[in-house]
């Protein structure tokens, strides 16, 4: 198969600086002229690196860095302004009610009974032009809630098919077979009881510390629990029960339930709407209690992971 | 014949090496407090950096986090910079200790299994026709199956621009090492392509 043996067959390197472009010797470039056997290893190589270039080409574009529309700010330089925000954040970790979801970047401080007195839409720290509504969901009209806020106040939430919207609560029949997910509970042999399940992406709004995280695919669901097929092979049964808190990152309104509190972040409009960026349906949740959030920046992410961690929020926190 | 040179793509993801925006003078002005020079960098090398990181942990969120993160090391920490590597591999280097970190806390091993990931595969057999036979995005899909250390490695060969002697650099690891953990990759993409039944 290889017609030349006066030069050895190309080695990785060369093979690589093939697949990336990069120059290579004559000598290199007249073996594989008449080697069978390395214009093969070229062709995999090839198609390897196209595949990574295509995985990369098919990413989603990064969210704008926090500091990106604070180019005009002057003082205390953007990333400072942020780093103070986390430090803070950080700092202030430790949530009220025994939450103990630290995502590291949002600080989610969740208060007592008694806010009949709050506004209907209330400020964000850390992005000047988000709010914050906070409610009952009273009825959902095609994209659009309408909740009512602990003074009974009515608001109404926009949503676009952009909107981040997740939800939580004893949802278990959301584990379906096929489904992705993010399990963690507490391993005992080969089983895991799970604590919460995270159903689809992103698994990473959503961090309890203390807890082994599982991934994987769901078989055998069932009201008991299912399987955990993960990306090694490995089969592992999880259990559930009504204890177990159910996240689904990605939901529809369609899908929200009335009655649900509602956490949604996003911009105030003239008509004294909310346009929201991101709303979490969090059911294991009563009504009373007023959480404030604070982000790092104004980047979506940030506000994903606010309210991831407002998901996780366990029902024990009441 | 064969084309070595044939680099379908390449312009979706490798970038260029100009040494004018490339250089250590955008970290200095960085370090001097320079916003726009910031911007300038981000350009230049946020989606790269992006592209790698997401790669690796598979997620998103997570990814836009962890590049939030080494923007902000490279804006604390640019006049640091010595010169003794590219600013590519500097900036790479920054994203995956804070990959590392932020999945150490999630406790997930991701790129600490470098004893599988380096261990050589089996010479080539009825596997490597997968590959020989596998479409783009069957590659694409079996890639996003391998192991994170393998997906690394492979993003860094092909995605960030770096050398090989860079990439071990970044990875610290001996280059004879990077060059298994590539050969150890393609054997499990093979693999994966086999059980996945992508070769036509």
């Amino acid at each position: 198969m290889n017609a030349d043996t006066r030069y050895p067959h190309l080695d990785l390197g060369d093979l690589i600086a093939g697949a990336t472009g990069q120059s290579v010797g004559d000598r290199a470039r007249e073996h594989l002229a008449d080697c069978e056997h390395c214009q093969l290893e070229a062709n995999r190589w090839n198609l390897v690196a196209d595949g990574v270039r295509g995985l990369a080409a098919d990413a989603p574009e990064a969210a704008q860095p926090a500091w990106a529309a604070r180019t005009r700010h002057r003082g205390v330089a953007p990333w400072r302004r942020v780093t103070l925000v986390a430090a803070s954040a950080a700092a202030a970790m430790v949530l009220l009610g025994g939450i103990g979801v630290a995502a590291g970047v949002v600080h989610v401080h969740l208060s007592g009974p008694g806010a009949r007195s709050q506004p209907i839409l209330t400020a964000v720290n850390g992005c000047s032009e988000v709010e914050q509504a906070d409610g009952t969901l009273a009825h959902v009209d095609g994209r659009t809630l309408v909740i009512l806020t602990a003074g009974g106040r009515p608001v109404t939430v926009t949503t676009t098919p952009s909107t981040f919207i997740s939800m939580s609560g004893a949802l278990l029949s959301d584990i379906t077979d096929g489904a992705s997910v993010m399990v963690s509970g507490n391993r005992s042999g080969g089983t895991v009881r799970a604590a919460i399940v995270t159903v689809g992406q992103p698994f990473g709004a959503v961090n309890p510390p203390g807890l082994a995280p599982l991934e994987g695919t769901v078989s055998d669901a069932s009201t008991a629990g299912f399987t955990v097929l993960t990306s090694t092979g490995a089969r592992l049964a999880v259990t559930t029960s009504g204890d177990t808190l159910v996240i689904v990152p990605h939901a529809s309104p369609a899908q929200l339930k009335a009655g649900t509190r509602i956490f949604a972040l996003g911009n105030a409009e003239p008509d004294g709407t909310l346009s929201a960026r991101a709303v979490a349906a969090v059911s294991q949740l009563p009504p009373g209690r007023h959480i404030k959030v604070s982000l790092k920046g104004c980047s979506p992410s940030s506000m994903v992971y606010a309210l991831g961690t407002i998901s996780a929020t366990p029902a024990s926190a009441r | 014949m064969n084309d070595l040179h044939q680099d379908v793509g390449a312009a979706a993801f490798t970038a260029s090496h100009d040494p004018a925006r490339d250089g250590a003078g955008l970290l200095r002005r960085i370090g001097q407090g320079e916003e726009d020079a910031m911007a300038s960098f981000y350009r230049e090398h946020g989606r790269v950096v992006f592209a790698q990181v997401l790669l690796v942990v598979g997620e998103r969120v997570l990814a836009e986090e962890i590049v939030q993160d080494t923007m902000l090391a490279v804006w604390r920490g640019a006049g640091s910079f010595r010169g003794e590597s590219s600013v590519r591999s500097w900036v790479i280097a920054i994203a995956r200790r804070q990959t590392r970190d932020r999945l150490r806390r999630r406790r997930l091993r991701v790129v600490d299994d470098a004893f599988l990931a380096d261990q050589p595969g089996p010479g080539p057999g009825p596997e490597i026709m997968a590959l020989d036979r596998a479409e783009l995005a069957g590659v694409k899909g079996a890639i996003r199956e391998l192991a994170p250390a393998h997906r690394e490695v492979l993003g860094l060969t092909f995605g960030s621009g770096l050398s090989l002697p860079e990439i071990a650099d970044v990875l610290e690891i001996p280059l004879g090492t990077v060059k298994s953990r590539l050969a150890a990759a393609r054997t499990a993409l093979n693999r994966t392509l086999e059980e996945k039944g992508q070769n036509r």
